[in-house]
């Protein structure tokens, strides 16, 4: 190989169905991504107030006034999108998935 | 539990990377330990009796456990959670592997020229002062079991190239390996290996082999442990997946253990007749299929020498119907899709069937005194080992 392939996020194979509804199993999926990304922001902010304690003099009525710039603004902008992708990837899956049965590309059988 | 193993082919983690990683495998710690136990408990209390109240008697197997099973909320919750923790896992360590994989890709072609050893700090360098080899095959077919779909979710599985001298695959299995037991695999994900080899310590204490082949060895992470125990052995591993292999290759190297790869199919390698003295697996079996798994045995059988030991640790399916049910949860949830089928193979009349005698074969039931912290789908583990000897 000598061109390089976007590596895909999601798995080859059968994608159970666990919940009566396939909605559910949707937001369940996104449900824990959730849990993971708020995780990830507590750990964050964690970091931000030790940091602040111990190495400025910050003060939080400082961060509480904190105007964005232009380019803040962007950057903050392509997180949130990130975030949105990590989210509703299961969603986009799934519509994937059922786009490509009904056009009879069928997903993988399990067998030898 | 010790910290894993910081190797140079293991990508570092920012910040927010190592906190997705670490919420991952706290959430895989709740699920094993907190929810995994409540899922035998809510059979016991309610779904095993609503069956009986219904049917006027116990489920005859684990196909009407799971018919059951799969309607209990409880479960669905349960299920629901461990698969979407599956693909965080993976998702956790892709992340920071698409970010420095050109620099892996670079790492792992410098210490491909490194005289293994030279600098080890211990047992790195083994009797004859070799050097670990890497040998790939691009003309090799992938088998089906492999590429019908990707085993444990892992996207592109521990086959697929996705750029040249493309290492991802194996990055993203030794890391996440790792979180998917918690942590419990060791530093170096050496558990398996370890457990294996403290049977043959137990068991056949006087083997000395100078000999031994790794089938399905992934990232080499147990062919090391192989490698460390016997450093006059000449010990090489062999797998289908190119990128793992890379992986395995620089990873041994960086650790400072001679281990030779080549990419090959175990139903079919290219070695001679008796070239080995110890031809081991490491929970590789329930990843094949049921005419590969024939052919496999055969082809260990075939690579002995007389007197020679084959050695295959595997997961038990569990004694019980629901305990079945639980265990082939990754074959019907998690891509392990031949996993289920060893349920019901007897894995002796396999050996047999695979040319040895069955005087010289034996399924043990193995329990080291190793802490296995994690347990995803029982509550008493144990490794099954299938063990034979060639006549």
């Amino acid at each position: 190989m000598s061109a390089a392939q976007e590596p895909p996020r999601g798995a080859k194979g059968h994608r159970p169905q666990i919940f009566d509804d396939p909605a559910v199993d949707q937001l369940y999926a996104a449900y824990v991504t959730l849990a993971t990304e708020l995780s990830v922001a507590f750990e964050r902010i964690d970091t931000l107030e030790r940091l602040l304690e111990t190495e400025s003099g910050l003060s939080r009525e400082a961060i509480r006034n904190y105007q964005p710039d232009e380019s803040v603004s962007a950057e903050r902008q392509r997180q949130r999108a990130e975030l949105a992708e990590r989210l509703l990837r299961p969603f986009r899956e799934f519509r994937e998935q059922r786009i490509a049965r009904a056009n009879h590309l069928s997903d993988t059988s399990p067998s030898d | 539990m010790p910290a894993f193993k910081q190797h140079p082919m293991v990508p570092q983690t920012t910040h927010d990377e190592q906190a997705r990683q670490d919420f991952v495998a706290a959430l895989r710690g709740h699920l094993s330990g907190r929810l995994m136990p409540g899922t035998y408990q809510v059979y016991a209390a309610r779904v095993e009796p609503a069956f009986r109240a219904k049917h006027g008697r116990a489920p005859k197997d684990e196909q009407e456990v799971r018919q059951a099973m799969t309607q209990d909320p409880y479960y669905q919750f349960w299920s629901a959670a461990q698969r979407r923790s599956q693909e965080l896992l993976w998702e956790s360590v892709i992340d920071p592997t698409e970010r420095q994989l050109p620099a892996l890709i670079d790492r792992a072609r410098k210490l491909s020229k490194r005289a293994v050893g030279a600098k080890a700090p211990r047992g790195g360098k083994n009797a004859r002062g070799r050097r670990g080899t890497l040998r790939l095959d691009p003309a090799l077919t992938v088998p089906k079991y492999h590429t019908a779909a990707d085993i444990h979710l892992q996207p592109g599985g521990y086959h697929t190239d996705f750029t040249a001298d493309d290492v991802a695959a194996g990055a993203v299995y030794d890391k996440g390996i790792n979180l998917y037991m918690g942590g419990a695999l060791g530093e170096e994900n050496n558990l398996m290996g370890d457990t294996l080899l403290a049977y043959v310590r137990e068991k056949h204490s006087s083997l000395k082999p100078r000999a031994i082949l790794d089938v399905g060895c992934a990232i080499g992470n147990s062919t090391v442990v192989w490698a460390r125990a016997f450093p006059t052995a000449r010990v090489q591993g062999i797998d289908v997946g190119a990128p793992v292999l890379r992986y395995a290759h620089a990873r041994a190297q960086a650790l400072g253990v001679a281990v030779d790869f080549s990419q090959q199919n175990a139903e079919q390698t290219d070695f001679a007749d008796a070239s080995f003295d110890l031809v081991v697996s490491h929970i590789m079996l329930h990843e094949t299929s049921k005419s590969a798994l024939t052919r496999v045995l055969t082809e260990c059988r075939r690579l002995l020498k007389p007197g020679g030991l084959m050695l295959h640790l595997e997961i038990p399916r569990g004694r019980t119907d629901i305990e079945k049910f639980m265990h082939n949860w990754e074959s019907y949830n998690n891509n392990e899709t031949f996993s289920r089928y060893m349920t019901d193979i007897d894995l002796k009349a396999e050996a047999i069937k695979a040319g040895f005698s069955p005087e010289a074969v034996l399924v043990d039931e193995f329990a080291p005194k190793l802490d296995v912290a994690q347990m995803n789908y029982a509550e008493h583990f144990f490794w099954k080992i299938l063990a034979a000897f060639k006549r």
